[in-house]
């Protein structure tokens, strides 16, 4: 596997101004974070063969510098439940038009992680302050809301625990209305392995300008990175 | 001490205890800004070498002057720099190895589009002439220790709230409105475009320096912005810091921008910065004052951050409504339970009072036995209601032709001595309301300096003691939370 300097190495060799998600996950993956098993295939014709090595249901995304909302151009399926399924998805979204017209690096197929509590987790770097690292609800409360909270990286786990606290949505964290609570540790570890001492964004701080993982799924247990997005500086 | 800290202290006492100062701008007429400070520091008592430097005068102000800072009989400790911003640079270079600080006060340098490049090179040759720059396009420097002020009015006495402000209109707001309200100052400098010496740097001078026990800081733009987050990050808050930060939002950064030139945070990184490193970000110049008077005033409390409030004084809705204030500020002013009430009742005091939490007590309650009743009802609350703050206030306006003067010292010398009883137990501040009035004024003015020098801090309204109890409940949650990490 490559580490994160080789990984943005090589996306600047190819004159990239971000990460593809394949690479983003790798780079997460690099530092402890959990991403979902995933196989990246160039096109249809070996994508039943490639899915057959993942754990159904399946979700398949496709990789393009061009489509910053894959989904909204349709290159996103959820739910599949064998090969031949991601077989059809892929050929289905190469012959939508949007991806047609975009560049196409391929198609990502991941085991799609169990429902849970969406979290984003976020970084930009300050011209004066160096790395900040952001963490919100997901869903309306970071998009509609704005209940998001930021720190200067480094920071300790005292701090990742108060960027919790400080959310207004905090009550749901912890079981509001009958929901499960899910495990703050897991969340508090992430932020750490992102923005604490010897973290990502500390280790990459002259690389990268911002960062999204979007979302970031929560159960009682552990946490998922579902999508990430790297923009190199 | 740490030697670092011992060094920052030896590297800032020329700056902050001057031996020697040069003036350069004072006319023979007397009448510009150095003469004006020349004049200042006299009055003030600074004691050492005042050499002002002029190209042909024999003598300013009665002393004698010099051609140049390099011609002075001893180097110079300290040099107050206000003449025309693209003659300095020269100056500094010809006065290499002669000066330890020079103050720029002029403007026309880093903070205008044309006067980018003379800035570099004023930085370039303080560098080389192994001076340290203070400024340009600031005001000056009052250190009380050093008996050096720029402003007319300042505290003698030497205080222990040490201040940097990057605006230099500001700082003397500082000082004389802090004055009024009673914060004593280990110093004050202002910075202006920080050139050289930044708020950073300042920020290891006062957490170093024994003197300062609280630090104000006054930031427009942080070009040292990740220093300051790693110097603030270090202390934990060993001292409390107040900071207000000008250029917080859109509109303020604009102002900001043009004010002294370069670019500005970003309030989400502030706000992030007072979290995590327990400095506490107040949003008014009054805030500011009244949060370096508390920490002044009062020690932190080191067990439990401060929440639970009781309103003691005269005037219901105003501690209705104080009440409210309070409670959106995260401080808890709540009905007394059974025992504190019922210890309360015991005391049947005249009908009109109210027992519970707000304490509502009409003068016609608080001048009984000449004010000394409200020695009993504290005794009570601390013994039953068992506070973390008591906020006393009172409304001057009602005091005024009703009761004899002694009532209203009786009432706070009654409150003292409950303290002295449960030491450590609550903090104790004043609210002294008035209407304005002149003669009132008069009366609040000299109570107040009465309370201050009893040690007890005084806010003009009901908001601002909450907002300063705010600020000191910041501040212990962090260091108590740290503490326990």
């Amino acid at each position: 596997m490559k580490n994160g300097a080789q990984l943005i190495a090589a996306a600047r060799t190819q004159g990239r101004t971000a990460l593809d998600e394949l690479a983003g996950k790798q780079l997460l993956a690099s530092f402890g974070v959990g991403v979902p098993k995933s196989v990246a295939v160039s096109d249809a014709a070996g994508a039943a063969q490639a899915a057959a090595t993942l754990q159904p249901p399946l979700v398949v995304k496709v990789m393009s510098p061009d489509l910053l909302h894959k989904s909204d151009a349709g290159g996103v399926k959820l739910y599949l439940q064998n090969a031949a399924e991601v077989e059809r998805a892929i050929a289905a979204m190469a012959a939508t038009p949007q991806i047609r017209a975009a560049r196409v690096d391929g198609y990502l197929i991941e085991e799609m992680a169990a429902a849970g509590q969406e979290m984003v987790v976020g970084a930009v770097r300050d011209p004066q302050f160096g790395p900040l690292v952001m963490v919100g609800l997901g869903g309306i409360f970071v998009e509609v809301l704005a209940d998001v909270t930021f720190r200067i990286c480094p920071i300790t786990r005292l701090d990742a625990q108060e960027m919790l606290a400080d959310l207004k949505g905090a009550a749901i964290l912890r079981g509001a209305r009958g929901r499960q609570a899910v495990s703050q540790d897991a969340i508090v570890d992430v932020l750490l392995k992102i923005g604490g001492e010897d973290g990502l964004l500390m280790r990459h701080a002259g690389d990268l300008k911002e960062a999204d993982i979007n979302p970031l799924i929560v159960s009682g247990s552990g946490a998922i990175a579902v999508d990430a997005r790297f923009i190199l500086a | 001490m740490p030697v670092a800290g011992r060094d920052i202290i030896e590297k800032f006492t020329p700056l902050f205890a001057p031996r020697t100062v040069a003036v350069i701008g004072a006319s023979t007429k007397g009448a510009a800004l150095p003469n004006v400070f020349i004049r200042r520091i006299r009055e003030f008592g600074f004691a050492g070498a005042i050499y002002p430097i002029h190209p042909s005068a024999a003598e300013i102000d009665g002393l004698p002057a010099y051609r140049s800072l390099a011609d002075t009989p001893q180097p110079v400790d300290y040099a107050y720099i206000a003449v025309s911003a693209a003659q300095i640079p020269d100056m500094l270079a010809a006065a290499a190895g002669h000066v330890r600080f020079a103050q720029v006060i002029s403007s026309g340098f880093g903070e205008v589009d044309e006067g980018k490049d003379l800035q570099e090179r004023l930085a370039a040759a303080a560098r080389a002439g192994g001076m340290r720059l203070l400024g340009p396009n600031c005001l000056g420097i009052y250190t009380p220790r050093g008996k050096i002020t720029f402003t007319e009015i300042g505290p003698r006495e030497v205080g222990t709230v040490g201040v940097v402000s990057q605006s230099g209109g500001l700082g003397t707001d500082i000082i004389r409105r802090g004055m009024n309200r009673g914060v004593k100052f280990s110093g004050l400098v202002t910075v202006g475009n920080c050139a050289d010496v930044g708020p950073g740097e300042m920020l290891e001078f006062y957490f170093a320096d024994p003197q300062t026990q609280v630090i104000g800081l006054y930031i427009e733009t942080a070009q040292d912005g990740r220093r300051l987050f790693e110097i603030l990050r270090a202390a934990q808050a060993q001292k409390p810091v107040v900071m207000l930060k000008g250029g917080r939002t859109r509109q303020g950064l604009a102002a900001a921008a043009s004010h002294t030139g370069s670019l500005a945070g970003d309030d989400r990184a502030w706000i992030a910065l007072s979290r995590q490193t327990g400095c506490v970000l107040v949003d008014t110049l009054d805030e500011f004052i009244d949060a370096l008077l508390t920490f002044q005033t009062l020690a932190p409390r080191q067990q439990q951050a401060t929440q639970r409030v009781v309103l003691f004084g005269n005037g219901g809705g105003a501690s209705v409504l104080a009440t409210d204030y309070f409670a959106r500020l995260g401080l808890e002013v709540t009905p007394f339970g059974k025992p504190t009430l019922d210890a309360l009742a015991a005391l049947k005091l005249p009908p009109g009072t109210s027992i519970t939490n707000p304490v509502d007590c009409p003068v016609s309650t608080l001048q009984q036995d000449d004010g000394r009743v409200a020695e009993k009802i504290l005794a009570e609350i601390y013994a039953n209601g068992k506070p973390e703050a008591l906020v006393m206030h009172l409304n001057m306006a009602a005091f005024a032709g009703r009761t004899r003067p002694e009532v209203l010292d009786n009432v706070v010398q009654a409150a003292l001595r409950v303290q002295t009883h449960f030491p450590g137990q609550a903090h104790f501040v004043l609210v002294l309301r008035s209407d304005g009035e002149p003669q009132l004024e008069a009366r609040k003015r000299e109570f107040r300096a009465k309370a201050i020098a009893l040690g007890i801090p005084v806010y003009d309204e009901m908001a601002n003691a909450g907002h300063a109890l705010a600020a000191l409940q910041a501040h212990e949650r962090f260091v108590i939370s740290r503490s326990m990490a």
